[in-house]
């Protein structure tokens, strides 16, 4: 396994980009405007690509390069810019109805983390740098998952809602860049061309929605219509 | 050579004599922003001169505590230069009578004090102004000492010093994530503590003040004392945030006389940083409503406990 040699220099550098990704799923937590959402998304894209590129210069694999290159492409400049889009056809800024205020939600993304912390540690075997590593990966893919449901759960506009299902992705995407790095190349590519159905089904729905029930919002579609 | 004695009074004097110059700086840069002149940088040091030889008037309603607040936090204040490193990174003689804890109990002790100056003399601003900072103090001082907690597992012990050459011998830590979460959450421990935006307002006499309330009702050398004890904390957090959290480096070692010259000239260096940051948060920032105090110290909060968590992987 690669991450049986890698050196404290390449384990430091592998932590921080990942947890900097972390930082940024809550800074879509604890934000309330669509925009930044967007903007956090496209910048933890930009990071993950980075930990795919540092992945495959420590590691020698050849094809996370091109694994890198599609990440800010396609996360980091394809799929911000059908959102803004998106966004821009909405006339919605911001979350007006969230379950949860910034505040709070913030405090129980800390503690999902810290949930995901304890599972990740039970999952453990290794000791020295390796470990620390399996376990800090394990435990942020785990907790990005948790904040996407959390997002998913707690926020209301359609926008936000395929934004949580992004950073579930995300995160998926970054254990696994770290943890089994020798995936092959194509399964990446599919789930990329996934990500963009994801995104194009989620902006016809939008459309529909916006002529058929005048409203993007969650909240406002559990009323029977017939 | 100079004496271990000699260099721990030096560093309360540098404490005590630069503390206004920090407070100008941030001022005179503030307004520069905006395209104004600003006050000169010795400004300060002219209103504490200024007030110093103003007549107290004192409130028929004040007791013994409005007298005592003054001196009790600007005594504060002149202790914990004892137990941080300002000027030298060596242990000092009796910089080891508290640890971080220790430190941030004497800190607390003078907001304490002012509090209670504001409750004192009744006026109805200084118990709006102590019961707001009572709530900021709830929602800080979790995060304080978690911080402390943090800080204390990274580097496996309580004193600063100890802290500041972990930092220094080992850029595994130093570049870990738990350092920098824990940067992070006292950054934003030192917005809320130093009066700064996003939770204190920039300009202070309004009806949301929270610190000038509570030391509304004092004039001419008491004022002064309370002002210089606040610049004195602001300075002292700086430091700490400097010294012992992102910059380490840069501190006199054998202590020459040119060492400690040459370690003010490295601490106003790092000030200038740390300053700038402040001011460009100050800039862009606007004031929270009451009722968002708890976001920027959830988020604190929220660092805080990331710190700890990643420090279990190390």
């Amino acid at each position: 396994m690669f991450l049986a040699h890698v050196s404290s220099l390449q384990a430091s550098i592998f932590s921080l980009l990942a947890i900097f990704s972390l930082l940024l799923a809550f800074v879509m937590l604890g934000s309330h405007w669509l925009r930044n959402y967007v903007y956090a998304f496209a910048a933890e894209s930009w990071l993950i690509a980075a930990l795919s590129a540092a992945v495959a210069y420590f590691g020698g694999y050849k094809e996370l390069y091109v694994i890198a290159v599609l990440t800010a492409l396609f996360r980091g400049l394809v799929l911000p810019y059908l959102l803004m889009g998106i966004v821009r056809k909405l006339n919605v800024k911001r979350e007006i109805h969230a379950v949860l205020q910034p505040a709070s939600s913030l405090v129980i993304g800390a503690l999902l983390v810290m949930f995901a912390f304890v599972i990740a540690n039970h999952m453990n075997f290794q000791t020295g740098i390796a470990g620390q590593v399996v376990v800090l990966a394990l435990t942020i893919m785990l907790s990005m998952k948790l904040l996407g449901f959390l997002m998913l759960a707690v926020r209301d506009e359609a926008v936000s809602q395929i934004l949580g299902l992004l950073v579930l992705e995300n995160g998926i995407f970054l254990g696994s860049q770290i943890l089994v790095p020798g995936m092959p190349m194509l399964i990446e590519i599919v789930i990329l061309f996934d990500l963009l159905i994801i995104v194009a089904c989620f902006g016809m729905l939008i459309r529909y929605l916006l002529v058929h029930a005048g409203t993007t919002s969650s909240r406002q579609l559990n009323r029977l219509v017939g | 050579m100079l004496n271990d004695i000699v260099l721990q009074i030096l560093q309360v004097l540098a404490v005590l004599l630069l503390a206004p110059l920090l407070q100008g700086f941030i001022l005179k840069a503030e307004e520069r922003v905006q395209r104004s002149t600003g006050p000169s940088l010795f400004q300060p040091y002219r209103d504490l001169w200024k007030l110093f030889h103003k007549q107290p008037i004192v409130p028929e309603s004040a007791s013994w505590v409005y007298f005592a607040a003054p001196i009790v936090a600007f005594t504060a204040m002149l202790i914990v230069p004892i137990l941080i490193p300002v000027l030298t990174d060596r242990p000092l003689p009796i910089s080891d009578m508290a640890d971080m804890l220790g430190g941030g109990m004497v800190l607390t002790l003078g907001s304490f004090a002012i509090m209670l100056a504001g409750l004192d003399s009744g006026n109805v601003y200084g118990g709006i102004g102590s019961s707001r900072s009572a709530m900021l103090g709830i929602l800080a001082e979790p995060i304080l000492i978690l911080v402390l907690v943090g800080i204390s597992l990274l580097a496996k012990a309580m004193l600063p010093f100890v802290v500041n050459h972990t930092l220094l011998d080992k850029p595994s830590v130093y570049w870990s994530p738990t350092h920098v979460f824990l940067v992070l959450a006292f950054f934003s421990l030192l917005l809320v503590e130093t009066d700064r935006l996003p939770i204190h307002s920039s300009t202070h006499i309004e009806i949301y003040m929270i610190d000038e309330a509570r030391i509304l009702e004092y004039s001419g050398p008491l004022f002064a004392i309370l002002k210089w004890a606040s610049m004195m904390k602001q300075f002292i957090l700086y430091t700490i945030f400097c010294n012992v959290f992102l910059l380490p480096w840069a501190m006199a070692q054998r202590g020459t006389a040119l060492g400690e010259v040459g370690s003010v000239l490295s601490l106003l260096l790092k000030f200038l940083v740390v300053a700038i940051s402040i001011v460009v948060v100050e800039t862009i920032q606007s004031r929270l409503r009451f009722y968002r105090y708890q976001e920027p110290l959830a988020a604190g909060f929220l660092f805080a406990v990331l710190a700890i968590v990643s420090s279990q992987l190390i």
